[in-house]
């Protein structure tokens, strides 16, 4: 499996500004692209794959077909649902470019270091005034590390606050050799029967929970955080052997996230193998349940 | 406090449906058909015609209510003017009732009352006076009917300022009065000067005598009252309204009284529109602290006073035909309430009276007053903690007003600094000062956009052989941007000369047929010059014109810039083409739209809107009006964007024919993409030091983004950093998106949703269907 691109240049599909909910203040979250893992329930499909892709929205397409008349690898499909043949597709973008209906787009776009710092430095007025900053997400920011090695100091000498989200799936020199430039990391947990995160992952969970008390001994400001997945990861069982994992490292609190289906509505677009998992949006019961088993044995959710 | 007997009142004005009411009409024309009236001098008319309306129109004291006075004989109701706009607003007699926005309850025996005095004021009205050839008479009027490329509001009369109630407050008629015999001692009989003080005193003594009206009917009503409590109630009103506004006011119950009264005289004097009651908690904390150490009050009684005082100024609604109302929709009369802010010495203002007054606010979410909160870097914890809070909860008021830039553009277009510091902002979001200015601060709305069209076809509209503007180059011809510009600021610089020759048209008749001796009684400066306000006798005296659409129109010439000369995707004259097509090809119009737009802090895309920006105050800049003040810009747009983007055609934005443009310096519709830090760097590219008459920003959050700590302290900061880096006003709506919806659906549900329209709110249901679906489809800004 392939933990690292050692590229100076970062593939990113999505930067957000004004985001208030990945870590203190107002925040730009830069969404890396690329990941491990292939979470059934992963909300950013489109986060995958490492490399840009062409993705498809079939609401806004016209069928005037003037991607296909610019196609230079003969990948255009003229179904309803399905506009990309990946198999030949060459993501060379000319066919967004003659879309005027927006109904194709390049997920993925390359930074260098330098360029991504004045992106995300132009909220920095934002960053001081609510002490916020960056928030590193994705996919999987740890596979950017030669990356990262390079933008952080720059984004540190500015004075800026950043958060990494992590996946846990990473070699250990990946994020050492960037912890000084970290001030907080969120780290997912998901699954504790390492089967059962084969399943639902597509990897076991024995890197993740190794890494973890790595970091827990390493770094001081960790936050463990976990999707509620309905229930697949909300049993007695697994919360209870998480809330064992967690008190083993001496971390006293997780933050649980909702679930939510919107993840699915993309995936006929893109190219993927994901099947959705047909699970209804958590509007609040299946977190406030977790939430009372986390806290019944001892650990505080925020 | 009694809060029952606080939501009894509210609910009593809530549902009452607005009516039209006849009686300053009928008792102003009975005035002027005199024959002998009309021979004396204008001024002495007008304040002799208006105290004849104080004497003579109905009063009434309603159940549960502590402060005493009525606007109309309606509960909700609004007066007609005849002599100013109210010919014009009479063509719509008929279609008050029925029409779907903003309908008026009017009898049909009152219809037959104003139609009989048509007649008298058909050729005798403000706008028909203003010029004295009958050419120009009417190509003035036909041009405000069918208003194109401006509109002109003070044909309706000029009004919009805070009056020196602190003044009325302390000295009473009487005082003014002693005040105006010495000076007109020492003026010759006969002249200009004195029969302005003559008219002082007529209306001096008429407000006086308003005053023991209300105090003769509340002792009659006492008598007749049997419970015991209401009695005594009815018996203080009673004993208040004996001594003010005559008499200088001792306690704080006598000061809110007395400035009421004085406030219903102003609306019914010229236009009642924007008078405001300003800095309230700053001039009557004296008497609340005084009233609170000597026991007669509490602050839960305070708040009382203040709730009932608060819920009486919307009793009244504006007249407005339904053309007015394109341009001044939800019924608004623009009385503005601010609360704290920096003191004249510069330092923090605010007091307990300032969150009462929020707290009050907040109880209430009613369409009037319009609440405003003065914001500076050194105003306490709590006191930022208040509003965030509120807002946070879902509240659409207060608007916030940022002291730092204000009070420096203020001086820089020539203000004191202490008075500037002691502004307060009027009708929508324009500062003035407190008792010093006269500024018609909403004298005009220019359709900015509507010059590019012009510009793009030889200063003919599309579709029209009319030559209206100068002929310009042709689109053939151009070659850059540079050609493109010339022709816009040709067109620009064109009309904006007309717009100046027709107000100061309208200025001199203001002076000349409608002086207003009241509104000039509480204005420094009048009584010290011995002249009228609409002479020029204020202090301050600007006027304020609106730049409407800068957005659109620089994001059209970006949009040319992009197309034609960057990405040759198109020549000029097939773009022009498209948009006389209305851009009915969908593949154009969706390329057009996509190109970047104002918004996204991108330099390059801001930088047009900039440069339309700098066009606009270019133009204005060094004009001054017969008052002897200076033309200042405007950036918001009442709801003039919509009935503007009605008549323009379609631009090289992507925005066909009709749409509607976007309010005041907000992104149009939808287009700023990348969420609020992005949208609000692009307009602190504006230096807001250059628009003297206020610059509005609506910013428009769902419910969920802001719930909550988190989202309490993500808008308190966003917004530090907005009015840290120069930013001048920004006002919220806040709501679920789907409760628009809703209540545009099915409008009876939510009959109390307030929304905030450009500068005011309004109920929901006030507005007009576009204006609905414009609220709806302004950019939404949700995580
Ligand atoms: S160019 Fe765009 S709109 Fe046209 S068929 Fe292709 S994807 Fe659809
Ligand atoms: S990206 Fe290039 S190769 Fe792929 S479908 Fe589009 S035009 Fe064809």
């Amino acid at each position: 499996m392939n933990l690292e691109i050692e590229e100076k240049q970062a593939t990113i599909f999505d930067i957000q500004r004004f985001s208030i909910h990945d870590g203190p203040g107002i925040r730009t979250t830069i969404f890396f692209k690329g990941c491990p893992l292939r979470c059934r329930w992963c909300q950013n499909p489109e986060s995958h794959k490492s490399g840009i892709e062409v993705a498809f929205y079939k609401e806004r397409c016209a069928f005037c077909f003037d991607c296909k008349d610019v196609c230079p690898e003969d990948a255009i499909l003229e179904s309803e649902d399905v506009r990309i043949n990946f198999d030949h597709c060459s993501t060379c973008g000319q066919c967004v470019s003659a879309c005027m209906n927006d109904a194709l787009r390049l997920v993925g776009k390359r930074w260098n270091a330098l360029t991504l710092l004045n992106e995300v430095l132009k909220d920095k007025d934002f960053f001081d005034d609510s002490e916020g900053g960056i928030t590193l997400s994705g996919g999987e920011p740890t596979m950017y590390s030669a990356f990262l090695r390079e933008f952080l100091p720059l984004v540190k000498k500015e004075g800026v606050h950043v958060n990494m989200e992590t996946c846990g799936m990473f070699k250990w020199d990946n994020i050492n050799s960037i912890l000084p430039f970290l001030d907080l990391i969120f780290y997912d947990l998901k699954l504790m029967d390492s089967k059962m995160h084969q399943i639902y992952t597509g990897v076991d969970n024995i890197m993740i929970i190794e890494n973890l008390s790595k970091l827990a001994v390493n770094f001081s400001n960790l936050q463990a955080r976990m999707p509620v997945i309905p229930t697949i990861n909300d049993t007695q069982d697994n919360i209870a052997d998480t809330v064992r994992l967690l008190k083993k490292n001496n971390l006293e609190t997780i933050h649980l996230l909702p679930y939510h289906n919107l993840g699915e509505a993309k995936l006929p677009g893109i190219k993927t193998d994901l099947e959705p998992l047909d699970l209804p949006t958590d509007n609040g019961v299946y977190l406030l349940s977790a939430k009372k088993l986390f806290e019944n044995q001892g650990i505080y959710v925020i | 406090m009694s809060q029952d007997r606080i939501d009894r009142i509210k609910n009593a004005v809530r549902t009452s449906r607005p009516g039209i009411c006849t009686e300053r009409a009928l008792i102003w024309t009975r005035y002027f058909k005199n024959k002998e009236n009309r021979k004396k001098h204008p001024s002495i008319q007008m304040a002799e015609s208006l105290s004849d309306v104080l004497n003579k129109k109905s009063i009434k004291i309603y159940p549960d209510e502590l402060i005493a006075g009525n606007f109309s004989s309606k509960r909700v109701g609004g007066s007609v003017f005849p002599e100013l706009h109210g010919v014009v607003v009479m063509q719509d007699l008929f279609s008050f009732v029925k029409r779907e926005t903003n309908p008026l309850e009017i009898s049909k025996q009152e219809i037959w009352q104003l139609i009989k005095i048509i007649p008298f004021w058909l050729f005798r009205f403000l706008g028909f006076k203003a010029y004295r050839s009958k050419i120009d008479t009417f190509r003035f009027i036909a041009d405000q009917l069918n208003a194109r490329y401006y509109f002109i509001n003070e044909s309706g009369g000029i009004a919009h300022l805070a009056p020196d109630y602190e003044k009325l407050a302390r000295v009473g008629t009487e005082g003014i009065i002693l005040e105006v015999e010495t000076l007109q001692e020492k003026v010759l009989e006969n002249t200009e000067q004195w029969y302005f003080y003559e008219s002082v005193k007529i209306i001096a003594r008429g407000l006086a005598r308003f005053g023991k009206r209300y105090s003769d009917l509340a002792f009659q009503m006492a008598e007749g009252e049997s419970d015991p409590v209401r009695k005594q109630e009815l018996l203080d009103i009673s004993k208040v309204c004996e001594r003010v506004p005559e008499k200088g006011a001792v306690t704080f119950r006598e000061a809110l009284q007395s400035i009421f009264l004085a406030q219903i005289a102003i609306n019914l004097e010229s236009l009642d529109n924007a008078i405001s009651p300003g800095r309230m908690d700053n001039y009557l904390y004296p008497y609340y602290e005084k009233d609170l150490k000597s026991g007669a009050l509490t602050r839960e009684k305070a708040k009382e006073l203040v709730s009932a005082f608060s819920i009486k100024m919307s009793e009244i609604v504006p007249v407005f035909s339904k053309l007015i109302t394109k341009f001044h929709g939800g019924m608004f009369n623009g009385q503005v309430v601010t609360v704290g802010g920096i003191g004249r010495d510069g330092k923090d203002a605010s007091n307990e009276l300032s969150y009462i007054f929020l707290e009050v606010m907040d109880k209430l979410r009613m369409r009037q007053p319009n609440y405003h909160a003065r914001i500076h870097k050194e105003a306490p914890g709590k006191y930022h903690d208040k509003i965030f809070e509120i807002l946070s909860k879902g509240g659409n008021s207060p608007a916030l007003y940022n002291d730092d830039v204000i009070v420096e553009t203020l001086v820089r277009h020539g203000y004191d600094l202490p008075d500037a510091r002691d502004y307060t902002a009027v009708g929508c979001v324009e500062p003035v000062c407190q008792g010093k200015s006269f500024s018609s601060t909403d004298a005009a709305l220019f359709n900015v956009p509507i010059m590019l069209e012009l510009a793009l076809n030889q200063g003919r509209r599309f579709g029209s052989l009319l030559q209206a503007g100068p002929k310009t180059m042709a689109v053939s011809k151009m070659t850059s941007m540079g050609d493109v510009k010339q022709a816009f600021e040709t067109q620009h610089g064109h009309f904006t000369e007309r717009l100046i020759k027709d107000l100061q048209a309208i200025e001199r008749a203001n002076a000349a047929y409608h002086p207003t001796p009241l509104t000039s009684m509480l204005l420094d400066g009048c009584l010290e010059n011995g002249f009228c306000s609409t002479s020029g006798g204020a202090v301050y005296n600007f006027s304020g014109i609106q730049c409407v659409g800068p957005v659109e129109t620089g994001d059209a010439l970006y949009a040319i810039d992009q197309a034609v000369f960057q990405d040759r995707k198109l020549t000029l004259p097939k773009l022009v083409g498209l948009l006389k097509q209305d851009l009915h090809d969908e593949k154009w119009r969706v390329y057009l739209r996509r190109l970047d737009k104002f918004g996204n802090d991108n330099e390059k895309v801001d930088d047009y809107t900039l440069y339309v920006l700098d066009t606009f105050t270019g133009n204005l800049n060094g004009r001054m009006n017969t008052r002897g003040g200076r033309y200042t810009t405007g950036l918001y747009s009442v709801t003039s964007h919509q009935y503007f983007g009605e008549v323009t055609g379609a631009l090289p934005n992507g925005r066909r024919k009709g749409e509607s443009l976007s309010a005041g310096i907000a992104p149009s519709n939808g287009q700023d993409r990348l969420g609020p830090t992005a949208m609000l760097s692009s307009v602190n590219r504006i230096d807001a030091t250059n628009f003297a008459n206020g610059l509005n920003l609506n910013v428009k959050w769902d419910s969920n983004t802001i719930r909550g700590e988190t989202g309490r302290l993500a808008l308190k900061n966003i917004f530090k950093t907005y009015f840290r880096r120069g930013g001048m006003q920004v006002q919220f709506n806040v709501f679920d998106p789907k409760t628009l919806l809703e209540a545009r659906d099915n409008p009876d549900a939510y009959p109390n949703l307030l929304v905030r329209v450009s500068g005011y709110s309004a109920y929901f249901n006030d507005l007009t269907p576009e204006m609905k679906d414009e609220i709806i489809r302004r950019t939404y800004i949700s995580v």
